[in-house]
């Protein structure tokens, strides 16, 4: 036996990524191709009283200018809410209004700029404290009449609110009156874009007969097909959904985006196929981000450090639209307390409209936005108790027969967020003090330095029926093709699944071709590459498509060699007969059926097939909220050293580990290649990156210039990972999800040793200098 | 429009373009260049990384008339003869990469950081490559790939 | 949409400012390429200046250093002539943007573009630079500290270009320090340059901290008169400048940190004479 698993295998996409030869929409040209261009909103919240199109239309080369009062659809994943463009009033500074198509991008640009809209300013609504109230002004005046899942989502019409999740459990009044401790706070986080290198490029040709090709740069081709098909009530089987490769995305490809627009766009220009690159500028303001979180959190707890009570008020900001980003709410419900074994809690779990860009899935999918406000919870209140914040996690993570807080069992199967927990603490050192020759040197520089260290956890937040599938074929010389619905936007799905297939079928990993790319028409079906499922859900499917094969391998082999099948068996690429293996007949000669020398055939091309769904997942109740959303938890936890510069605010990060539950390693080099980006990217939350708008709500972070992600002299001096490995009985060897989770909790562990070292509490975010200094001006 | 004589990866080029373009823009639409990735348009991100004139340049900040007689070097020419060059074998082997946008101009400013100096310390690695926005691997591996290849090519 | 001119002599240079109205001048093209992307350029001829050999040349001339307005920001670098009096160029030219950025960004590109952040603004008034012009009746000498007018305005007439950058000779020290948002290639939250004469005139300047760049003449101190009247020093700087608050910072966290960083910097200039 090979093995193909743990210490992996180089990507699959490698070369052709390296030379530039890897083609993304971007680099797509088709004939007689049009250019795209959207007129955006310069207004929040703003009445459209009348546009004017007529120079636009009077430009040479301009093919088509569309406005949401000539045609539109609405669209939505799970709160159908959403306009392709404004048309009666504009609910988000960078909203699509109009758009046109052209010769060339240039033209297109200048009609964009010729169309002239005359809005009536409307007050914008950008508080979720204020947006949340009854008196507030509506950013939607109608969402009654919206379509959404129901039974899964409990929005609030004539409110702002377009979804509640509670949570119920014991009965924490009394709980409260009975603790020893009670104490409470607000913790605030602002929007944050995803900031993908690769905009969102997408192409559309509506053809004759309504056949519509469309090429994206999308995380979830078949639900793009399945929102474009029902927006515009076409059959799937018309609507043909292409990927090339994807240049990140991170949440902020999921869903369903400019596909509709550009759809209206080529269907007015007879079919002709219709580009859009947005610009980075409008990737800012026009798409969405990550959803900003106002959370109170009241913690009860015994004067002996156990937690027995806890309250949780949850205000998402998701901006103009629900549609993708109203599921938030309900994941932040279920994970609303951590890895924490409380008996009595109560949650209220909200999405709130307001003026902003709307909120959707990034990485974490609610979770990095909760556990600053949990995990900063905890040291406060190992604080109020004086005991070591470490130990007081200790005492209450979940453990293997607690129940969660929605009511899910936890089994030794589970995982172990306490391994984690303390395999960070001991690399770190975490709560030995430091001498009083280091804290002369702190106290002479001025740069204070501590130690915190913080858990973390994350299950897929996704429909129950949530399911992939996947092909292997092999050719005619035994290699082997294997095609699936979900993408490989960077996050190394396809070699996994490679390495799967390598390790099932025992055939040399060279051999084993990912087809690059999905094509709805083509590959077969995948809900949505997000969650963190791919490993779990398409690696069952490719273990199934496996096995599948290996059963009509091993049944054309009996035939041809004359045994019965279970007297023959696979190895060296061959079916053999297990009593005399010098009876054996290679792949290649029998997996495209199987020729006797008289010429007589049998058999046929061997297609294994295999599929997967989530087993055993539930809706929530809708009053307790119990109930079963996990297909797999993943548990983790940081510990961080940094150095607080108390003149300036400036935060370094001296030394890091990082420890996840993997389930099982399947891949050395991307588990650590995730976790390492994965934290880069939570840094940048927690010090640069903020969405910022003026006072009337136009965006102010308009571009790269404003908005910084972390560079490469962002890094971290020093960052260990490390994994427990846990297996996860129904996952592909073990292995559970662990694409978002490197990036949850890093606000929190920091800003938690941003208090150890220089006892200022922060309770928002972004922990940038500024703020940072004037947080130890009030001390 | 405007003619424009360039070389590219050691090709000589005539183009005719029009004056307001960028060299990034005659890459990718006149010349058809397309692993040249355009991320911001302003200078911000580095997709765009190409060779000018011997020195690593953001493509959208160069206008396309200033490209007239220059000698451009861009991904498409890191790979000689379709064997890898061993700093594009280093970023696959040390996972440099993950959704690869940004890699191209990754590898273009590497390039050009060994070419000046074959033996770059890491905190030299992360100046030059400080314009280079990676948002997929947080920059760790796509150092070590660096280092090696520097390793790599002094030993060769 | 512009006509593109690429002149080969100053000689050509000067017909094009005397015939060509509404030209733009393009050195590094950092700043303008920017501008006409986004909309807030408009010009009917972009002049490249690069091909000018005169203005690609950096050297010590009788006169002091002097940087050609053709001079990439890393070239300069390169030189080695940024040090000594002159090291405030070093530090503020490797904080400035970034390596890809520098390898075509100019000193006189960003002096001309006159944004009051930019990197090289604050370094230039403290060492008394000035810059030589090139206008259709000759050029004149314009000290920098009479060059700035408000923010992205200057006093150059619209037939008028910089030709080079001038660093007078002297003794002493010099130095640049930067705040930003992060520790990558981010604009100035606040940057102070300070210049230490050999003959103790000690000189402050401030980038971000106002609509133009400001600079604070401190007069005459010995080293350890220096070090007495730090604080006073500080005081009287910080009078002098009105920052705002944007999404790089507040006014305060500016107002504290120019403090700040003065404090390092003539810190670091007493660090550097020895004291």
């Amino acid at each position: 036996m090979r093995e193909y698993i743990g210490k992996g295998a180089l990507r699959h996409d490698g070369i052709e990524k390296v030379t530039g030869q890897a083609e993304y929409l971007g680099d797509i040209k088709l004939n007689g191709m049009l250019y795209a261009k959207i007129k955006t909103s310069p207004y929040a919240h703003a009445q459209i009283v009348s546009i004017d199109t007529s120079k636009a239309e009077a430009l040479p080369g301009v093919r088509a200018v569309l406005t949401g009062r000539d045609e539109n659809v609405m669209v939505g994943l799970y709160m159908v809410d959403r306009w392709a463009m404004a048309a009666e009033k504009t609910r988000y500074y960078g909203e699509v209004v109009a758009a046109v198509a052209a010769d060339t991008q240039e033209i297109a640009d200048r009609a964009a700029e010729l169309i002239e809209i005359e809005y009536m300013p409307l007050p914008p609504v950008l508080d979720v404290r204020e947006a949340v109230k009854a008196s507030s002004p509506q950013v939607h005046e109608n969402s009654e009449v919206y379509d959404y899942i129901k039974g899964v989502f409990h929005p609030e019409p004539g409110r702002n609110i377009a979804n509640r999740t509670k949570v119920r459990k014991g009965d924490v009044d009394a709980a409260f009156l009975r603790a020893d401790v009670v104490i409470e706070h607000t913790y605030e986080q602002p929007q944050v874009f995803h900031l993908p290198l690769e905009p969102h490029g997408t192409i559309v040709q509506w053809g004759a007969g309504d056949k519509v090709k469309i090429h994206t740069s999308a995380q979830s081709p078949f639900a793009v097909r399945d929102l474009f098909a029902h927006g515009f009530q076409l059959p799937r089987s018309k609507v043909e959904v292409n990927v090339p490769y994807v240049g990140g995305g991170f949440g902020g490809k999921a869903g369903i985006h400019m596909e509709p627009l550009v759809g209206m766009l080529s269907k007015r220009c007879g079919g002709r196929p219709v580009k859009l690159i947005p610009t980075r500028e409008e990737e800012c303001a026009t798409f969405p981000c990550r959803q900003g979180l106002v959370a109170r959190v009241k913690t009860g707890a015994t004067k002996d450090g156990k937690i027995i009570a806890e309250e949780v008020e949850y205000l998402w900001d998701g901006g103009a639209y629900a549609d993708y980003g109203v599921n938030i709410s309900r994941a932040g419900a279920v994970t609303a307390c951590g890895p924490y074994d409380i008996e009595n809690v109560k949650v209220d779990s909200v999405t709130v409209y307001t003026n902003k860009i709307f909120g959707t899935a990034y990485r974490g999918f609610g979770h990095p936005e909760v556990f600053f406000g949990i995990e900063r919870q905890r040291d406060l209140l190992a604080k109020e108790l004086g005991m070591c914040p470490v130990e007081l996690r200790l005492k209450n993570l979940l453990m293997p027969g607690a129940h969660t807080i929605t009511g899910e069992l936890i089994t030794e199967h589970t995982g172990r967020v306490d391994k984690c927990l303390k395999m960070v603490a001991e690399k770190l050192n975490v709560g030995q003090d430091y001498t009083p020759e280091e804290k002369a040197e702190f106290q002479k520089t001025g740069k204070y330095r501590a130690k915190a260290a913080a858990v973390l956890q994350k299950s897929p937040a996704m429909p129950t029926w949530s399911a992939s599938s996947a092909v292997v074929h092999m050719n005619e010389d035994g290699t082997v093709h294997i095609t699936v619905g979900g993408v490989d936007f960077g996050q190394g799905t396809y070699t996994v699944l490679q390495q799967i297939a390598a390790e099932r079928l025992q055939i040399p990993i060279e051999k084993i071709v990912m087809a690059p790319g999905v094509n709805t028409d083509m590959s077969p079906y995948d809900w949505q590459t997000v969650a963190s499922r791919m490993t779990v859900l398409c690696g069952n499917a490719v273990c199934e498509a496996c096995d599948d094969l290996t059963e009509q391998l091993l049944e054309m082999g009996s035939i041809v060699l004359r045994a019965s099948k279970h007297e023959v068996a696979l190895g060296d690429e061959c079916v053999y007969v297990k009593q005399n293996p010098q009876y054996s007949m290679p792949y290649s000669k029998i997996c495209m059926g199987y020729t006797y020398e008289n010429g007589n055939a049998i058999g046929g091309p061997i297609i294994g097939r295999g599929k997967s769904i989530a087993q055993g997942l539930t809706n929530l109740d809708p009053e307790t909220g119990q109930g079963k959303t996990a297909l797999d938890w993943t548990y983790g936890a940081h510990a961080i050293e940094i150095e607080v510069d108390t003149h300036t605010g400036d935060i370094r990060v001296v030394d890091m580990a990082s420890c996840l539950d993997v389930g099982r390693v399947m891949n050395e080099a991307m588990v650590h290649g995730q976790m390492i980006g994965g934290v880069l990217q939570g840094l940048g939350t927690t010090f640069s990156e903020a969405v910022y708008y003026d006072g009337e709500g136009r965006l102010l972070t308009r571009n790269l210039t404003d908005y910084k992600i972390a560079t490469f002299k962002d890094m971290p001096e020093k960052l260990e990972i490390c994994c427990v490995e846990t297996p996860q009985l129904d996952g592909p060897y073990g292995a559970r999800g662990i694409g978002e989770h490197p990036l949850i909790a890093i606000t929190a562990v920091i800003a938690n040793a941003l208090a150890n070292a220089t006892g200022a509490e922060m309770y928002d975010l972004p922990l940038s200098a500024d703020r940072v200094r004037a947080a130890l001006a009030k001390e | 429009m405007r003619q424009i004589h360039l070389t590219v990866n050691n090709e000589k080029y005539q183009v005719y373009c029009p004056e307001h373009i960028t060299l990034l823009t005659l890459l990718r639409e006149h010349l058809h260049l397309t692993g040249t990735k355009e991320g911001c348009a302003a200078g911000e991100c580095g997709a765009c990384t190409v060779i000018f004139n011997g020195k690593a340049a953001n493509a959208c900040m160069v206008l396309a008339p200033e490209a007239n007689g220059a000698v451009v070097e861009t991904i498409e020419g890191e790979a000689k003869d379709g064997v890898l060059s061993p700093l594009q074998q280093s970023f696959i082997e040390h996972h440099a990469l993950q959704c690869g946008f940004c890699t191209p101009g990754m590898i273009m400013s590497a390039r050009a950081l060994l070419d000046a100096n074959p033996a770059p310390t890491r905190d030299e690695i992360k100046e030059a490559m400080e314009g280079n926005l990676c948002r997929c691997t947080g920059y760790e591996p796509i150092i070590t790939a660096i280092e090696q290849a520097a390793g790599g090519e002094r030993g060769a | 949409m512009y006509q593109f001119l690429s002149p080969k002599t100053i000689g050509e240079a000067k017909e094009h400012l005397a015939e060509k109205s509404n030209l733009k001048v393009l050195a590094g093209g950092t700043d303008l390429i920017i501008g006409l992307r986004d909309g807030a350029v408009h010009c009917d001829y972009i002049m490249d200046i690069k091909h000018i050999p005169e203005l690609c040349e950096i050297g010590m001339t009788d006169d002091g250093l002097e940087v050609g307005a053709g001079v990439s920001l890393n070239a300069m670098l390169a030189s080695g002539l940024c040090t000594g009096r002159y090291a405030a160029l070093a530090d503020s030219g490797h904080e400035l943007a970034n390596s890809l950025l520098r390898n075509r960004a100019t000193l006189a590109g960003n002096i001309c573009h006159a944004s009051p952040g930019g990197d090289m603004l604050a370094p230039v008034l403290v060492l008394d630079a000035w810059v030589e012009t090139l206008t259709p009746n000759g050029g004149r000498k314009i000290p920098l500290k009479d060059f700035f007018t408000g923010v992205k305005r200057h006093v150059l007439a619209a037939d008028e270009m910089v030709v080079k950058t001038v660093f007078p000779r002297g003794d002493g020290t010099s130095a640049y320090h930067k705040k930003k948002r992060i520790r990558g290639h981010d604009l100035a939250q606040v940057g102070v340059a300070g210049s230490y004469a050999a003959d103790g005139t000690l000189k402050l300047a401030f980038g971000a901290a106002g609509p133009t760049p400001v600079l604070i003449e401190l007069g005459v101190f010995d080293p350890l008169a220096l070090r007495a009247a730090r604080e006073e020093i500080l005081d009287k700087a910080m009078s002098g400048i009105s920052p705002i608050s944007d999404v790089r910072a507040s006014k305060e966290h500016r107002l504290a940190m120019a403090r700040y960083l003065a404090g390092d910097v003539l810190d670091a200039l007493l660090e550097k004479v020895g004291v």
